[in-house]
């Protein structure tokens, strides 16, 4: 089970609304289990035939739970995009007036800090979309190992065109929002000890740890696994893990 | 709409069943469950037990031998999906109970395509109260499945509703084993509006609560779908494409499907509002006619309202204790530049990791992507090679040889990779791995079904061909 261990990782350390929106992988697991267990159907098993509908009515409440949460986050992102764009111009408006320096200054932390974050949530909706994905390929293969069925061919592609799995707005908003962060920022200063930043972003912030731990995780499920074959995703060589894993803390430490 | 050789069989089935007898084992079961329905069931109206139990009585014996003398293998297929019908008969009696029909979309389009195996699964018809609970608990979202399950609710001693899903070809029962998944596969894919419309009549003839809830809501989901790409496209003027289609059965049902929004509908929104006096003012009545986009309910708009006000009078309020980074800033908002640096560092360092989980995520959605459309094409390709296998056969005299093995030969011909379409699931990255290989499993006959119909564009070069 170690998808299911990483699964349930992922979720420990992301965002607390959305913890239980995630598959209900270990679910489906043990349906799949009890399926297994079953006496063939052709016996005349009823608790084969129940099991199995069990297990499809799962996957499509799954299904489901996936989508409204993904459809409701994305609407949440849209507005929130327009609302970013428009405190951003006001801001730019304003600061032709000179009103107040340090008004302007925290203004501009505060945006800048507002839509890193934002960035940083639907790069999280995004691993969401994905790692439920994952989820779901891999029970159905399961599946289809475990009872010589035929459900996961038909039933990914449906997958594929789930709201949650077309995530193309979604990347289009993070894209638009890196360009205008760019605009937003300075030019890199020089280095600044690594330790100070580090404690800074680590602190209390859980977008960050979650996505530190989103690349993580992603790493770790594509090491290869004893059902590693030709068909699965290649291993995930992230060229700064080392760095990356420095930034990851056991608990957020909290700053006075 | 598809054919549905499962649909003649089970016809001639239940000539057989009723002129001789059925196998023992099967029939023995049958007194018991009626009266398990009963008790289980009481509120449901006599017409619906009688269709239900009707169904057991033909045919799941006759249901299984054409199968079992097939390979064995197709019997798993036969089961694995007689578990997807079974969730038929779960929500057609869910539906007696109440509410919401959502859910086992998959299922219901099986049903259409592959009735045999409802029948199979009648004998779990005491197991229902477990799933329709599951049912009730569901959320009323769009879900993703064409057709309703409102066809069982007829009689089944009437001609034959499952008629009005299928244009009732008699296909030879070879087909009917990969014509089954195919049928429900293309059931799952494609949106069948006809379809959706007949069911629409049915259900208004039976007494199920909420009509036009389940319909529209598949039909919708569709179209939301295939608009949603088109409509990241430049939208011109306020009114954006069909975002949401109109709702065949438009009663007084309020359609609680989930609506997709986008950027573009979103400024429609915004600019609605504002003609209105701002959000605070704004009316969802008044938003809604004046954006006078079609399939909006105001159900949506009020929502959305909601959702934008929140927005507006407490900005980012983005989860993951932003409120501490807040104190934080606000503290040192006082102090000097310096740590004005530092968070900006901070924030910086914070982007690039964002940004590194993001092209990773974006790769490593490619690559699903890819092999999914590899896995499609080999299956197409296997399939390919199974009906001109099969076209083989029917023009041989002698049917005396097993006929899977004559589709298996020229699958083992081809020498190498190209091969792997064989194996249930265990398809190969061709472009990426091609010089791993995994020995062909003969397990010719699980893939005895096709899956989606579109082809890949450009087949990669390497494949060897499988015609050989």
């Amino acid at each position: 089970m170690k998808f299911g261990k990483r699964l349930k990782q992922q979720i420990q350390e992301s965002l607390p609304g959305w913890r239980d929106k995630f598959l209900s992988y270990k679910d489906l697991k043990q349906l799949l289990n009890l399926i297994s267990s079953a006496p063939p159907v052709l016996s005349g098993s009823v608790e084969y035939v129940r099991a199995e509908s069990e297990f499809v009515v799962l996957l499509n409440k799954e299904i489901d739970k996936l989508n409204s949460f993904f459809m409701e986050k994305e609407e949440d992102f849209i507005i929130r995009h327009k609302e970013l764009q428009q405190r951003i111009q006001r801001m730019i408006a304003k600061s032709g007036s000179e009103a107040s320096e340090i008004d302007y200054k925290a203004e501009m932390r505060k945006i800048r800090k507002d839509i890193v974050d934002f960035h940083g949530e639907m790069v999280l909706l995004i691993n969401y979309s994905n790692v439920n994905y994952t989820g779901l390929a891999k029970i159905l293969k399961k599946y289809d190992k475990r009872t010589g069925g035929l459900l996961r061919l038909p039933f990914i592609q449906k997958v594929l065109q789930q709201p949650f799995f077309t995530t193309d707005l979604i990347s289009k908003l993070i894209k638009e929002c890196e360009i205008t962060i760019d605009s937003l920022f300075p030019a890199p200063a020089e280095k600044k000890a690594r330790g100070e930043i580090e404690a800074i972003t680590v602190a209390g912030e859980g977008i960050f740890r979650n996505t530190v731990a989103a690349l993580l995780t992603m790493q770790e499920i594509r090491r290869g696994s004893s059902t590693y074959s030709h068909f699965s995703l290649p291993p995930l060589n992230l060229p700064d893990t080392d760095v990356v894993k420095s930034l990851q803390l056991s608990s957020p430490i909290p700053i006075p | 709409m598809e054919a549905r050789p499962a649909l003649s069989i089970q016809r001639s089935g239940t000539q057989q069943l009723n002129n001789c007898g059925p196998s023992g084992a099967l029939s023995t079961s049958f007194p018991v469950l009626p009266s398990a329905l009963e008790e289980k069931y009481p509120n449901l109206p006599d017409s619906q037990q009688v269709p239900v139990e009707r169904q057991f009585k033909p045919c799941t014996s006759t249901v299984v031998s054409p199968i079992s003398s097939s390979s064995g293998v197709v019997g798993h297929m036969f089961s694995s999906s007689s578990g997807l019908s079974t969730d038929l008969h779960f929500s057609s009696v869910s539906q007696q109970e109440k509410h919401s029909r959502q859910s086992p979309f998959i299922s219901q389009s099986t049903s259409c395509g592959t009735s045999m195996l409802f029948q199979q699964a009648s004998h779990s018809g005491v197991l229902q109260s477990t799933a329709s609970s599951q049912y009730t608990k569901e959320n009323n979202d769009t879900s993703w499945c064409t057709d309703s399950l409102d066809f069982l609710d007829y009689p089944i001693n009437q001609n034959n509703p499952l008629d009005s899903c299928n244009t009732g070809e008699i296909l030879p029962s070879e087909d009917l084993n990969k014509r089954n998944w195919q049928e429900w596969a293309d059931q799952l894919i494609s949106d069948d509006d006809a379809l959706t419309s007949s069911w629409n009549e049915l259900i208004a003839e039976t007494n199920v609560t909420d009509p036009g809830l389940k319909v529209p809501q598949q039909s919708t989901t569709f179209s939301i779908q295939q608009p949603q790409a088109s409509q990241q496209l430049p939208a011109s003027s306020g009114e954006t494409g069909p975002v949401v289609p109109p709702t065949p059965s438009g009663s007084g049902a309020p359609t609680k499907q989930r609506m997709r929004w986008t950027p573009e509908l979103h400024e429609a929104f915004v600019e609605a509002v504002n003609k209105l006096g701002g959000s605070e003012r704004a009316t969802p009545k008044g938003v809604l006619k004046l954006m006078k986009v079609e399939g909006l309910t105001i159900y949506h708009v009020k929502s959305h309202l909601q959702k934008y006000r929140t927005a507006r009078y407490k900005p980012e309020p983005s989860e993951g204790s932003s409120e501490k980074k807040h104190a934080l800033i606000d503290d040192l908002s006082s102090l000097d530049l310096k740590s004005g640096i530092e968070i900006t560092e901070a924030l910086r360092l914070q982007m690039e990791v964002q940004k590194r989980l993001h092209e990773q995520l974006e790769i490593q959605r490619n690559l699903q992507l890819r092999i999914e459309e590899q896995g499609r094409y080999l299956q197409m390709m296997f399939e390919k090679q199974c009906k001109s296998g099969l076209d083989l056969l029917k023009g041989s005299s002698s049917n005396l040889e097993n006929p899977l093995t004559d589709l298996t030969e020229p699958v083992l011909k081809s020498p190498d990779k190209s091969n792997l379409g064989v194996s249930e699931g265990n398809d190969h990255k061709m472009d990426e791995v091609g010089e791993k290989q995994k020995s062909p499993e003969n397990e010719v006959p699980e893939n005895l079904e096709a899956t989606a119909t579109d082809t890949p564009n450009s087949p990669p070069p390497k494949r060897a061909k499988l015609d050989e």
